[in-house]
């Protein structure tokens, strides 16, 4: 019964194909290094779903922000966990990805046939501190202000569109309610959508390509 | 890269792959394991470090000393190297040649060869770049100054004491204790002006928390109340003008009711029967919410200040007389009954009903008397002491 249902599946989804491509394809033995490219895969999945979890009751006005934060902190049943995984999983995620790249920089990995590989890792880190830098804001708490106030009067002094940048990023010349919503949005909907779909780019030529192998002395 | 590399490559990668392992389990198998271990150091991170609690954004309080997340402080110092008229090459040109660097990094290094001995400059100028980074972030954690303690009054409980505290020393001289209002006394500039009270049921009904909140920000400037925040010229931060909303929603407002864990927050206690009240634990708060307002420095007191024990029985002008141990006539006690003190000389009033708009309950004056009258013990275990000195005779 279970063998005949598998088949049909097998038939029309393709079920074997993808264990032969995905699963079951030989490797090159390596090291324990090269596991941290999954830790941010891991790590990014997690950010994910603690993220989703929180915008049920967070909400992205600077009358409601921090209390909504402080509610979810001690209201909520393991709000203070899931708001803690998030926290300390962005941090985390920064350190695995940036060692990551040192790894890929280390064995040169980087180098044909896998360039295209790299772009899209080196976007990916962009998008991270991306990530890091627009979801500081939300807490709106001191710390998270005067952090944006600085971080965005920084970006106003790129020569000729500097001022232009400050003005997108905070929707007028003071940081405001208008800020805030456009970093919430650029935090769960925009960043997220570029993110995943440079996830799927980085995933597919990595199983296309495989992993790189350790080189040796001469090579 | 020319093509016989590339064939090179082709073939030695086959034939690693040859010598290799299969992706599922050996690989997976290494992938899970280290998640699994950071899964279980971020929940140990979460249970036992947490999140240091911050208060509540205050755009008027410019004091703050703005900290960016851990992994920006490298770029934070580094602006600091490249000051005025070039802070554009710190803050744009360094910081994209960096990026279109890492971005362009395939091309700009040809060499075919991968091993880190073949490639000594590339892998030495990322060391210095990454131990750079690691110095510049030290660096921002040792010379950034502490944080000055914000009060991040969370709970209702801290708000409620800290509310209470602020309202104190900065609305009492005024609006009274209890919010009551009346004629007030010995205030520069309004004396005599009768004030409406801010506790009644119509104020409560009617003025929202964020008005509240405004009021006390900015004043009321044409009837003569000062403004508060910070924003507007005053003292106090937001978090503290919350504080003090919460205080007088708690306390005045009978839809209202306080969470039980709270109500026991900065209440004065009742004293038993033969009990000998301390400084510690009742005079200071009956003081702190009846006295202070005016009496601390730059106010018109008679230079009588009551911040401390020491300040209550040694300033003011009338010192020595203020209070006496085992005196029922000492100024203070008199005062609280309702009686002024006249100039003995001239028969002029020296000193007011205390307080001036509205006599304490009868259970404060009655306290007050009994700590008099035991010597004006100041702590708790100086008045326990007494109370069991008391008990034996």
């Amino acid at each position: 019964m279970a063998q005949s249902i598998f088949t049909w599946l097998d038939e029309r989804l393709g079920l074997t194909e993808i264990y032969d491509t995905i699963l079951d394809r030989k490797v090159p033995k390596v090291n324990w290094w090269f596991t941290l490219g999954s830790a941010s895969l891991f790590l990014g999945l997690l950010q994910g779903i603690t993220g989703m979890m929180l915008s049920v009751y967070y909400v992205p006005t600077p009358d409601h922000a921090y209390d909504s934060i402080t509610y979810i902190m001690t209201g909520v049943q393991f709000g203070w966990l899931i708001r803690g995984l998030h926290h300390w999983g962005a941090s985390l995620l920064i350190l695995t990805a940036f060692f990551h790249l040192l790894r890929v920089f280390f064995y040169g990995a980087y180098k044909y046939p896998r360039e295209f590989t790299w772009f899209t890792g080196v976007f990916l880190m962009i998008g991270a501190l991306g990530m890091g830098f627009t979801g500081y804001l939300l807490p709106w708490n001191q710390r998270s202000y005067w952090a944006t106030t600085v971080g965005s009067e920084i970006a106003g002094t790129v020569p000729v569109v500097g001022d232009f940048i400050l003005r997108v990023l905070r929707g007028g010349t003071d940081l405001s309610a208008v800020t805030l919503s456009r970093f919430f949005a650029m935090h769960i909907w925009i960043l997220p959508a570029v993110i995943i779909a440079t996830v799927c780019a980085h995933l597919y030529l990595v199983i296309r390509l495989g992993i790189s192998n350790i080189p040796d002395r001469d090579s | 890269m020319k093509e016989e590399h590339k064939q090179e490559y082709k073939q030695k990668y086959e034939q690693a792959k040859q010598d290799g392992v299969k992706f599922w389990p050996d690989i997976i198998y290494k992938d899970l394991l280290v998640s699994f271990g950071l899964f279980i150091l971020l929940v140990g991170l979460v249970t036992f470090v947490g999140i240091h609690p911050e208060a509540k954004a205050d755009p008027s309080d410019t004091s703050y000393i703005p900290r960016p997340e851990w992994y920006f402080l490298f770029l934070f110092e580094f602006l600091k190297f490249v000051p005025g008229k070039i802070e554009w090459v710190g803050t744009t040109l360094i910081p994209a040649l960096a990026v279109l660097a890492l971005l362009a990094l395939p091309f700009l290094d040809k060499n075919h060869l991968r091993h880190w001995k073949n490639r000594l400059t590339g892998i030495s100028i990322m060391g210095v770049v990454v131990l750079g980074m690691v110095g510049l972030t030290v660096r921002s954690v040792i010379t950034t100054p502490e944080q000055a303690e914000g009060s991040a009054a969370n709970t209702i409980q801290d708000q409620m004491v800290l509310g209470q505290e602020i309202y104190s020393v900065y609305c009492v001289e005024c609006h009274g204790p209890d919010g009551e209002g009346g004629i007030i006394a010995g205030v520069e500039g309004l004396e005599g002006v009768d004030l409406k009270s801010i506790s009644s049921k119509d104020e409560m009904y009617t003025r929202s928390d964020e008005t509240l909140e405004n009021i006390a920000a900015f004043g009321q400037q044409d009837l003569g109340m000062p403004p508060y925040g910070l924003a507007y010229g005053g003292e106090l931060k937001k978090t503290e003008l919350e504080s003090v909303v919460t205080f007088m929603r708690y306390t005045w407002d009978d839809r209202v009711e306080l969470p039980e864990d709270a109500s026991s927050a900065g209440a004065i206690p009742e004293i038993k029967e033969f009990e000998v009240p301390s400084y510690e634990i009742h005079i200071s708060r009956i003081v702190q919410r009846y006295c202070i307002s005016c009496h601390r420095p730059e106010k018109e007191n008679n230079n009588y200040l009551m911040q401390t024990y020491q300040e209550m029985l040694t300033t003011g002008d009338n010192q020595g007389n203020n209070l006496i141990a085992g005196d029922l006539n000492s100024y203070m006690l008199l005062t609280n009954k309702g009686i002024s003190i006249l100039d003995p000389v001239s028969g002029e009033e020296i000193i007011q009903q205390m307080p001036p708009t509205k006599l304490m309950k009868d259970e404060y004056i009655h306290l007050f008397e009994i700590w008099v009258l035991n010597g004006m013990p100041e702590t708790a275990a100086e008045a326990e002491a007494l109370t069991a000195a008391g008990q034996e005779e």
